[in-house]
Parts: structure tokens; C-alpha cells; sequence
């Protein structure tokens, strides 16, 4: 199948209503491509609870992108082993053959101090009782079409593909990880055993071989879309450019991402008298409009009617799009099952 | 800068405080910052604007050679701030071009480049500040000693590499986070073969 398309561009949509946090995503990228020693804290695919400090720590106050007013870019921080934690070692022995069964608990074997992880603050969120609030959000390189990493780079070792898809040739890469300073997202690692930046790669051998990307193929929750941006009748084109519910994160950092957001809707807050407070949403929408910028209000309103249409008993094609009945219109045309592939080589 | 002959043994010539050393001239070079203007994209210039870097001013450098290779010891102030996450490193420079930027696209320059977390050094094509390409291996070698707070690092390749008799010196200073074009780099010197 000879699915290269010219200087198209491969997106993602992410429905964060069905996302339910099970980082079924991040593993099945984690199993396929950063296994090494030296990868054991990269997390190309990773999902974080909202609002919180995410991963790496605090990424979103790391700089990077390029000016909203002026275009230019954008001075960042370079993340530090410690900002993405993780990589632990943990007590297995004395937990398992130590004789202190009940005692001792599965811990990192790291100073409690200062300790962080990939997804550490799960399930913490914000707000207080009885409208304390959080959704997931899985994250990935954004495989940006005005990409950060890639103008920064000095060796040209990061280069777009006629899919749209961001890459790194590692041969080329030397390490001077200015991509990681520039990338707003904070989406790129450093391998320290062999001196290069790394970052997802969107699944390029399989998308080449018409097979979906493994954090969307594996995601229980049929939460995740992959397609192309430009094909008219794509669930993926249809949620970002016909009916616009499905938003870029941080619009404003100006790198124009290809991983689209379908705003989380939430239950009403509680009044101080236990009482449904049927104005507001407990996921206050300024806060989501921090994430996705003023289109997020827009969505979610379209997103309120058309449920609200469906509990008429009437049809919504955004509601069906969006519960996806038959799991394959996730895939757009990457529906080959990975199963079906014979590794050659 | 004298190019002096030595009938040392390989092992000896790249061990940076070998006796082989002693009795050729040192000769110092001063250094400075490959320029702001010339780094080779808007977010390198953009964030460095307001940054020092290129902070190694001098180095001692001195030339050794036996049959077929050439070996240079350089020798410098180490900073005492600590390496974060790049590290010192330094590279001869080979060829005839513009050395204050590195190269050009037009006139490449060839690189020995050492660097203190690697295990040995790389050749690169040099076409501009960090505009850098890898070569395969061109049989450089390099060995290094960091005692009292100074550097010492022998970088050695094929004699027959040396284009021009004239030699660059480039270094980084990693604890300054300097990498890639933000060096600080000498003029051309001459080799004086014995």
C-alpha cells in the first residue's frame, strides 16, 4: 500500500470526553520504541491529569514557540532529567523476599525529596470538594507545521515529511539540543548514552505500512483519531475543520499543531446548599480556554447541542463520529491490522 | 606554531602528560567568541542575545607529528562551574576558510572534535557555526587530563589531512552551555614543519 501522500499532514484528534487516563497509549509507545537503558525516561506518549504540573514539570512554563505578536521565536528552557523524573529503580526484593510482607510498600528507590515522575500527580487536579475537577490528556510530539525543533536545529538533523510527520535523523543529530529549549511542549528527550535528542516519530514504519499509530491502534477507549487533515470526509478533518470541536493545545505558542483537542465537558458545580448550580460548569471554561484558546467556547457549546439533540431522539453525525460505533473509523485509511504485516529486513 | 618531530610511539604521543611533550614550545592563542550575527538560525541569535559565551579566551597549544600523523595538545583553564548537562569540549580545525565562523557552505572546514563525555572524538564537515555534519571514521583519536582545574587534550588524525600547514583551535565551554556555533574559536595559525 503506498499510502505517501505529498506535503499532506497526518493529524491526531483526541476526544478527551472518552479519554480515561489508562495510559494504555503511552505504554503500547513505550513497549514499541524507547526500551533502551537509556530511554527508561522517555515517554513519547504520556497522559497527564488537568490542570497539573504535567511532565516534564511545569512544561507549559518552560518557554519556547515563538512570540504571539511578533512571530519570533521564542527563548525556552531545555528540560532537565530531574523536570521529567521517572526512571526509577524500585525495592522489588525486599518487597517480594525481604520477609517484611506488610511492612515495607513498592517505592522508588529515590529521594522522596523533589521526587516526580511522568503522570506523578494523577487524579489531583483542582478545585475544592464537592467541585474538585480533572480529566486526562495524552500528549505527544505535535508534529507541528511550523515546527520549533526543526528551525532551531543548527546540524538539520530534524526535517518534515511529505506526510507532515516531524523526524529526527539521528546520524545527524548532534546534541546541541536546541530543539529541546524551542519545542514549547517540551515533547523531546535527551538520550545520554548516544548523544541525541530523541522524540516521537509518529509511527512512520507503520503509517508506511497502513497501519495506525500505536497509541491510537491500542487505546481501549476509543478515544483517539488519526487521519489526514485535508481528506473531506475524515472523521479527523470533519472534527477540526467542519464542525471545529476538536482545538489545538496552546494555539498560542504559534507552531501550529497537528494533535487536535476535543474539549472535556463537565457536570454542573454544587451550590454551598448542595443545590445544581445549572449556570457554570465544574471545569471553569477560562481554565480550558487557557489550554485551547477562545475557540474552546464555541466547541463546547456545539458539543452541549448536538447531546442535547441526540437526548431528542434526533440524529447528530458529530455525536456518532465522536462515539465511533465501529472502532476501525478511528484508524482514517491507516486500518491495516498490524498482525497482517510480515517484518521484512 | 613549531610542528615538531617525534619518533614516540602512538601510545605515548596521545598521552597527554607523556614526556613526549616536554621540550616542544607551547604556544598560546588567544581566542574569541564565534560572532552572534553569524550563528545559523533565529533561535539561536534570539537566545543568546543577552548571553556571554566563546568565555575561553586562550589556550596553549603544541604540535607533534611522527610518520603519517599529526598530534596537538591543547591545554587550558578549566571553569570551575559545574557541567550541567553539555560538556567541555574543543577541536582542531583543518582546511582553508573562514575559521571565525566556522565555515561556510561554500568552504566547509574538517573538525577533529573531542569532547569530555564521548569516548572518542568525531570528524565533522564544519559549514557554518554548528552547521556541523558527521563524518565516518577518519582515524582521529584523543585522549584527556583535567588536573588542577586545567585541561589537557591530545587530539591526533592523518597528517595527510592537513590542508594548507595552517591549523584552527575551537573551544566550548560546557558549563557555560556552550555547544554547536557558541564557541570561541583562535585564528589561523601556521604549522612550521621541522
Amino acid at each position: 500500500m503506498n499510502i505517501q501522500a505529498q506535503n499532506r499532514q497526518i493529524a491526531w484528534v483526541v476526544d478527551l470526553n472518552k479519554c480515561i487516563g489508562c495510559q494504555t497509549c503511552s505504554v503500547a509507545c513505550k513497549v514499541l520504541w524507547t526500551r533502551e537503558d537509556s530511554e527508561k525516561a522517555q515517554w513519547w506518549c504520556s497522559v497527564n491529569t488537568q490542570p497539573g504540573e504535567g511532565t516534564p514539570r511545569g512544561w507549559e512554563n518552560m518557554g519556547g514557540g515563538f512570540e504571539e505578536q511578533t512571530h519570533r521565536a521564542k527563548p525556552g528552557e531545555q528540560p532537565t532529567p530531574a523536570d521529567f523524573g521517572g526512571g526509577f529503580e524500585f525495592n522489588h526484593e525486599e518487597v517480594f523476599y525481604g520477609g517484611s510482607a506488610g511492612k515495607v510498600h513498592l517505592e522508588p528507590q529515590a529521594p522522596r525529596e523533589g521526587r516526580w515522575a511522568m503522570n506523578w500527580d494523577e487524579d489531583q487536579g483542582a478545585g475544592e470538594w464537592p467541585n474538585s475537577y480533572y480529566f486526562y490528556m495524552p500528549r505527544l510530539c505535535n508534529h507541528c507545521s511550523n515546527a520549533p525543533c526543526l528551525r532551531s536545529c543548527p546540524s538539520k538533523a530534524i526535517y518534515k515529511r511529505d506526510d507532515g510527520l516531524v523526524v529526527r535523523d539521528e546520524d545527524a543529530c548532534l546534541g546541541a539540543r536546541f530543539c529541546m529549549e524551542a519545542c514549547p511542549y517540551k515533547k523531546i528527550y535527551f538520550n545520554y548514552d548516544r548523544h541525541v535528542a530523541q522524540h516521537c516519530i509518529g509511527c512512520f514504519p507503520r503509517i508506511e505500512a497502513g497501519v495506525a499509530p500505536a497509541c491510537v491502534r491500542q487505546c481501549p477507549g476509543r478515544a483517539v483519531f488519526v487521519g489526514w487533515l485535508d481528506e473531506e470526509q475524515s472523521p479527523v478533518s470533519r472534527l477540526v475543520n467542519e464542525w471545529k470541536v476538536a482545538l489545538p493545545l496552546h494555539p498560542e505558542y504559534g507552531t501550529r499543531p497537528n494533535v487536535y483537542y476535543v474539549p472535556p465537558l463537565s457536570p454542573h458545580p454544587l451550590n454551598e446548599d448542595m443545590s445544581v448550580n445549572t449556570e457554570k460548569s465544574r471545569i471553569p471554561p477560562e481554565y480550558l480556554e487557557s489550554l485551547f484558546g477562545s475557540e474552546v467556547h464555541g466547541a463546547l457549546d456545539f458539543l452541549n447541542a448536538e447531546m442535547a439533540k441526540t437526548r431528542e431522539g434526533k440524529t447528530s453525525e458529530l455525536m456518532k463520529t465522536l462515539i465511533a460505533y465501529k472502532w476501525q473509523e478511528l484508524l482514517g485509511p491507516f486500518a491495516v491490522d498490524p498482525a497482517e504485516i510480515i517484518a521484512t529486513g | 606554531m613549531k610542528l615538531a618531530k617525534s619518533e614516540q610511539d602512538r601510545e605515548t604521543l596521545i598521552d597527554p602528560s607523556s614526556k613526549a611533550w616536554e621540550g616542544t614550545p607551547a604556544q598560546a592563542l588567544s581566542l574569541s567568541p564565534v560572532p552572534l550575527e553569524a550563528q545559523p538560525n533565529e533561535y539561536i541569535r534570539a537566545s543568546w542575545a543577552t548571553r556571554s559565551y566563546g568565555k575561553t579566551g586562550e589556550v596553549s597549544a603544541t604540535a607533534l607529528a611522527d610518520n603519517d600523523r599529526l598530534y596537538v595538545r591543547l591545554q587550558w583553564e578549566d571553569d570551575p562551574a559545574p557541567n550541567e548537562e553539555f560538556p567541555d569540549a574543543a577541536a582542531l580545525v583543518l582546511g582553508n576558510g573562514d575559521l571565525g565562523t566556522l565555515g561556510s557552505s561554500e568552504q566547509p572546514l574538517s573538525l577533529w572534535y573531542w569532547a569530555a563525555d564521548r569516548d572518542e572524538p568525531l570528524s565533522l564537515t564544519a559549514s557554518g557555526p554548528g552547521v556541523f555534519a558527521r563524518n565516518g571514521d577518519n582515524g582521529i583519536s584523543g585522549a584527556a587530563d583535567l588536573s588542577n582545574g586545567r585541561w589537557s587534550v591530545v587530539i591526533a588524525g592523518p597528517l595527510a589531512a592537513l590542508a594548507g600547514d595552517q591549523l584552527g583551535v575551537v573551544v566550548w565551554n560546557g558549563s557555560n552551555q556552550e555547544r554547536a556555533g557558541l564557541a570561541a574559536v583562535s585564528s589561523w595559525v601556521a604549522l612550521e614543519k621541522e
